[in-house]
């Protein structure tokens, strides 16, 4: 009989969830609650004598300092109440950890079938509240459709003695596995069959399929396994192993580039080989400190002689879009599993995050699934469970805001690891398997979620998208299986590991088994959530927290009795072979037999048209815009401006300090409040080396040229570490590419021609850029289809693409963390000084973005003449010549000045007519100018001439002073009346008003 | 001089276990890391040690109440093991997550040796949310604790989302009279917070932000004192460093208060 036992705070004792909802129904919705109580819901669905019930009641599930429980309904007082629990089948963590409580303290074991599942119970006191606006509540603040149901009961519905009833969201697939075989007749058949079972195959691929299968030589030897035609298990395989996610279609595909106004034609062969792979090899035969590149799960670096870090950056922007909290929190901590499964294995040291979405206050008549604001909330509250019960500093983020990202949203996720050089005496970063290796899968169990979620990442974002690809990701599972793999690395018992993310075990089976040419699965052996799947779904199946490994037979029994100490589950599922084939049984049964090397024989590569039209030539130009006079309110206008405005309630949200590693962090400056232009980590805490990260992001450039925005993009993050103290000729890149879709389609994607041409043009700038700058690339990833259909006010719907979007983050070191410098002025009468020209570049500002324009002259970036500026900058750094240093970003000049005044809470004052320009410049274009290569100094009196020396030749100025404590900032030209001149005070408001109030 | 062997549990979700591993052997002392399961199954005993530590983490996920089934665990497989251990006279530090195993087991507040009894609470906090933030933090100059003795007015970080101290205003007061409670949420200048956000970052009652049992040899606090192991990790150190050097000082890399508050703890066993 299955037992509900009902938790909530002491009567009088302060419920700051309840509160929470309160506050955010105000907000959202504009409805008054009087009050809302939250009660804690466990359904046992299992034997328990009344004793047990008892004790595990008074022992786990209640604190007898703060709460009263009942195994009946709690008579807490109510006017409406809404009962919220988990959709069968998905991820119940706190379900999961109530069991291991449970059996631990009973010391019995739940039977097959029993669990324990959590929900909650929200009290409303509230008059005159409506169904509708419960409702509201409900399905838009409390529950997400997808993953949770909900049901509501007003005072007069509500038995007290029944309640919510016994809801248990239990599993219950009847249904007996069976592999299916599919017919391949026809191409058509074959796509059809694609279509209907979400396959997602590309219809050029299959006639390549259907080749080799009709293979005579193939088919005697499949005959010979008793198959015939493939089966399902293989073709999902197939679709796997070929999806844009797994394979990067668009980026190793062919690209004719077309520019329309010059006539001049290009073609492109594979983007990645060329753009990425090509210079980040011939950077890593210049840079020894290169590790390993362009293979693993991450890249790897040198730390000092006896440690490696290793980085790579994801994306999870389908499943966020449809479950922000579980998209995001699967997203941070699937991404963490990337460097504890590259080369033997790093451990986890820090993560970063970047989000694009849609205006938090959006108020227009497109109706996307979840509100901007909804979403963002969600993903901010994904990352951070993930990352802080991971145990990992979130030392960097950003956040930005646009329309475009309504259709669908970006999330980044980035993580760093670190690993010894050697393991007893191995080079850490390789790794193999070998014939006679055992496979073994570790960690979590395998379920129905997250299957076809690669396939439906390489899909436009529709209403019929499945949901079954949402999942919540688990960090503590995770966690104890880092601590686990981390002790049997260093015990030399790992020869091969990798982690199991998109297309679960097809793909790191898949992948894993080309080192030793071959593999045979069994598949019954992996360990199930529930019963009921088919062949095919265990063995694509998502299911998150999860690690494929080779372990050699002679360390099995060593290995297992680790496993058990860490509480970890892991399994022998088969063994590496060298036979060529990917061969999977199930009880005996051959249901998979194919050729490994299929995948790397003639498949088509994807063909795009690329057409490119110059800015001029599609119409842009500079907005005929007059100066403006009232300088002191547009500045605070600016600061208020979502993208440039106090963001601080999300990074204070993030544990940033745990590992006890932080030298730099996100937060700096007097009162703690301003972004640093990058973070300082100390990962080994013996040495004073620091690993320095940033990232930076400019999609509004795209608007005009995705060159510019690349250019720009990298150049903002190599300023952003030299700016704290990084060492310029130890940058390693991370490129995260977010584009809408590219595939030209005359109705469904008219402008995809021009969309392919930015692609490349992009690709063509990191290059150039990584080349000039001598950047290798570590890792990167790309996602290509950010588009939406939302729906509008009358029935239609709209496509919103995204603006095209690169993340770039850059890693660097400092020798030595002491040397660090912060963005925020020391001392009274320090001189201000601004490095490199200021141009009349405010084409794609956050300035003309202000006025609703666009603009045409989007800053460039002219790596030759600014890095013997970044080079002496860096000497004048190490020589602790500067007190503090500051990049002139987003927003330009003014926007900067302010933040750099605000942080040391010292007035400043400025005189334009000193500032470096090339040409004369309006004071507006001086002062909201986003030109790339500049940066804000502050350096003491006693240092000013050694510095001066350093820089001489070079486009500086000593522009202005820093003053009084709580003073002003006042820009002024020459001797004319002050331009602007305004407390920090008021400046500090304006920044922080538009969600300064947000906890 | 005396080794002094501290085991820091790990496991189970627990984190912080490398830098508090770190930050005691700054203090001098001898730590070792040691899984949950090998207290549990009895490969590792406790009776090798003189400092037991708690540390930050999120055990079993925090699904429960923080540091719940972490305390349940414990006390049913290993209770009298840990009773023995604080009769021995050692000492135990539970920080943020230890803190919150402690107050469930019922180590803290130990009123009258009675160590099983849960009287006082760590929950949500306040502000709805979880905190990263540095908080000025004073010591009671009068209480037994081992850990603050000498010790004033100084800086840590915290970071968490369940850190209100919360219990009956009897139990408040019997706290205070036996100045047990040894640390509190301050403003910057020693000043009490008098509950004021940020300063006191999660509406504990009365700022307190650690508490001691009576004989002061069992401490919980949410704060944590292992982040600030080095003068790096403070966030005004490249300010005071600038202003240091402009007056002909080297920034002194000596002992942070993070790390003297585990010095304390270590002399103690030294000299006892």
């Amino acid at each position: 009989m299955p037992h509900r036992l009902e938790i909530t705070l002491k009567p009088g004792l302060f419920d700051a969830e309840g509160q929470g909802i309160r506050s955010k129904t105000l907000n959202y919705f504009g409805i008054c609650l009087d009050d809302v109580r939250t009660i804690q819901v466990i359904t046992i669905d299992a034997e328990l004598t009344p004793d047990q019930l008892t004790r595990i009641q008074t022992e786990i599930f209640t604190n007898p300092v703060t709460q009263i429980s009942a195994v009946t309904p709690l008579s807490l007082d109510f006017d409406w109440t809404i009962w919220v629990g988990f959709r069968p089948g998905v991820r119940d963590n706190a379900g999961s950890t109530a069991v291991e409580a449970v059996e631990d303290i009973l010391g019995i074991r739940l039977k097959s079938g029993e669990a324990i599942y959590t929900s909650k119970r929200y009290c409303i006191l509230a008059k005159n509240l409506s169904k509708l606006q419960v409702d509201t509540i409900a399905g838009e603040l409390l529950a997400n459709d997808i993953i949770e149901q909900w049901r509501i009961y007003s005072r007069a519905d509500w038995h007290p003695e029944t309640g919510i009833g016994m809801m248990i969201p239990k599993v219950r697939l009847d249904h007996s596995p069976a592999v299916a075989t599919i017919p391949i007749d026809s191409d058509s058949g074959l796509e059809a069959i694609s279509r209907s079972r979400n396959l997602a195959l590309n219809p050029n691929d299959i006639p390549i399929i259907r080749r080799y299968f009709f293979d005579p030589a193939v088919r005697r030897d499949r005959n010979e396994k008793g198959l015939c035609d493939p089966t399902d298990i293989e073709l999902e395989y197939l679709s796997q192993a070929r999806s844009d996610h797994c394979n990067h279609n668009t980026f190793r595909g062919l690209f004719r580039y077309r520019n329309l106004d010059t006539g001049e034609h290009v073609t492109v062969n594979n983007l990645f080989k060329t753009c990425i792979e090509a210079p980040t090899l011939s950077l890593k035969a210049q840079k020894p400190w290169v590790i390993s590149v362009l293979w693993d799960n991450a890249g790897a670096a040198r730390f000092d002689d006896d440690h490696y870090y290793v980085i790579t950056g994801e994306t999870h922007n389908s499943p966020s879009n449809m479950e922000a909290y579980g998209g995001a929190i699967t997203g941070i901590v699937g991404v963490y599993r990337d460097p504890l499964g590259t080369g033997k294995g790093a451990r986890l040291i820090m993560g970063s995050y970047g989000f694009c979405v849609g205006h938090r206050d959006y108020s227009g008549k497109l109706k996307p699934r979840l509100h901007p604001r909804r979403l963002l909330d969600g993903i901010v509250e994904g990352v951070r469970d993930g990352g802080n019960k991971s145990g990992i500093p979130t030392t960097f983020g950003q956040t930005f805001f646009h329309p475009g990202y309504m259709g669908k949203c970006l999330v980044f996720v980035t993580a760093l690891g670190i690993m010894p050089a050697t393991i007893n005496g191995q080079p850490a970063e390789n790794k193999k398997t070998s014939a006679g290796d055992l496979v073994i899968m570790c960690g979590g169990r395998v379920g129905k979620d997250g299957i076809h979620g690669v396939t439906a990442s390489s899909e436009v974002f529709s209403e019929h998208t499945p949901a079954g690809h949402v999942q919540i990701g688990d960090p503590y599972t995770q966690k104890k299986m880092h601590d686990f793999l981390l002790e049997a690395r260093d015990q030399g018992m790992i020869a091969f590991i990798t982690d199991n993310g998109g297309g679960g075990l097809s793909s790191s089976i898949g992948e894993s088994a080309q080192f030793s040419n071959g593999c045979a699965i069994q598949l019954e052996k992996v360990p199930l959530k529930y019963a009921g799947l088919d062949q095919w779904e265990i063995w694509i199946s998502e299911s998150q927290e999860r690690m494929t490994l080779a372990v050699k037979p002679e360390h099995l029994d060593a290995f297992m009795l680790l496993s058990r100490k860490h509480a970890v589950e892991s399994t022998v599922i088969g063994e590496y072979t060298d036979t060529g084939k990917l061969h999977i049984t199930y009880n005996g049964n051959t249901c998979a037999w194919i050729d490994l090397n299929l995948l790397s024989s003639g498949f088509p590569q994807w063909e795009f048209d690329a057409d490119w039209q110059s800015p001029e030539t599609r119409g842009m130009f500079e907005p005929v815009l007059n100066e403006p006079g009232n300088y002191r309110h547009l500045l605070c206008d600016m600061l208020s401006r979502p993208n440039l405005c106090s963001k601080e309630w999300i990074t204070r949200q993030y544990d940033h300090e745990v590992q006890g590693s932080s030298v730099i962090k996100p937060l700096v400056g007097k009162d703690r409040d301003v972004n640093s232009d990058a973070s300082v980590i100390r990962p080994v805490l013996t040495s004073g080396r620091g690993i320095v990260f940033t990232q930076a992001l400019l999609p509004l450039y795209s608007q005009i040229d995705a060159y510019a925005m690349t250019t720009c993009t990298i150049d903002e993050a190599v300023r952003r570490l030299i700016s704290v103290g990084g060492d310029l000729d130890q940058i390693g890149g991370v490129d995260n590419f977010c584009w809408p879709n590219i595939q030209y389609h005359p109705v469904n994607n008219p402008d995809g021609r021009l969309k392919a041409a930015q692609l490349v043009r992009s690709c063509l700038a990191l290059k150039e850029i990584c080349l000039a700058y001598a950047i290798p690339l570590l890792s990167g990833k790309d996602s290509m289809y950010v588009d939406g259909h939302l729906a509008g006010r009358y029935g239609e719907t709209h496509k919103v693409s995204a603006l095209e979007t690169l993340q770039f983050s850059a890693s660097t070191l400092i020798s030595d963390i002491t040397r660090c410098i912060t963005l925020y002025p020391k001392a009274t009468g320090d001189r201000v000084y601004v490095l490199g020209a200021t141009r009349n570049e405010l084409g794609g500002s956050e300035y003309y973005d202000h006025f609703g324009y666009v603009g045409l002259n989007v800053p460039q970036v002219f790596p030759e003449e600014f890095l013997p500026l970044y080079r002496a900058l860096s000497t004048a750094i190490e020589s602790r010549l500067v007190a503090s240093c500051h990049g002139i970003y987003s927003g330009g000049l003014a926007v900067h000045l302010a933040l750099t005044a605000m942080a040391g809470n010292l007035g400043i004052t400025v005189d334009l007519s000193e500032l470096p320009i090339e040409s004369p410049l309006r004071d507006d274009q001086a002062l909201f100018s986003e030109s790339a290569g500049r940066f804000i100094v502050t350096v003491s009196n006693d240092q000013a001439r050694a510095f001066d020396t350093l820089m001489a030749g070079l486009p500086i100025a000593c522009i202005g002073k820093t003053t009084e404590e709580d003073g002003h900032l006042e820009i002024r030209k020459g001797s004319d009346p002050p331009l602007l001149s305004i407390s920090i005070a008021e400046l500090k408001t304006a920044w922080k008003k538009p969600f300064g109030a947000l906890i | 001089m005396t080794q002094v062997n501290v085991l820091i549990q790990t496991g189970y979700g627990l984190n912080c276990d490398i830098e508090t591993a770190h930050a005691f052997t700054l203090a001098g002392a001898s730590p070792t890391r040691v899984h949950i399961n090998s207290l549990v199954e009895g490969s590792v005993r406790l009776a090798s040690y003189q400092i037991l530590v708690f540390g930050g983490g999120f055990s079993w996920g925090d699904d429960h109440g923080a540091g719940v089934i972490h305390a349940v665990r414990l006390g049913t497989h290993i209770g009298e093991q840990l009773l023995e251990f604080v009769d021995k006279g050692n000492l135990i530090i539970g920080i943020c997550n230890g803190f919150q195993t402690l107050v469930n087991l019922g180590l803290l507040p130990g009123f009258d040796r009675d160590y099983r009894k849960r009287s006082v609470a760590l929950t949500y906090n306040d502000c709805g949310n979880f905190r990263d933030q540095w908080v000025s933090l004073k010591a009671d100059a009068d209480s037994p604790c081992v850990f603050t003795q000498g010790m004033d007015t100084f800086e840590l970080p915290v970071r968490h989302g369940e850190g209100k101290f919360y219990a009956d205003p009897a139990i408040i007061s019997r706290l205070e009279e036996n100045h047990q409670v040894a640390l509190r949420y301050c403003l910057p200048d020693g000043a009490p917070a008098n509950g004021a956000f940020p300063h006191n970052p999660n509406g504990s009652i009365r700022d307190i932000a650690g508490i001691c049992d009576p004989t002061g040899r069992i401490f919980g606090l949410m704060p944590h004192p292992e982040a600030y192991h080095h003068f790096t990790n403070h966030p005004d150190w490249t300010q005071i460093q600038e202003i240091n050097r402009r007056k002909g000082i080297m920034t002194d890399p000596g002992v942070t208060p993070g790390i003297r508050l585990l010095e304390n703890a270590v002399r103690f066993i030294q000299t006892r």
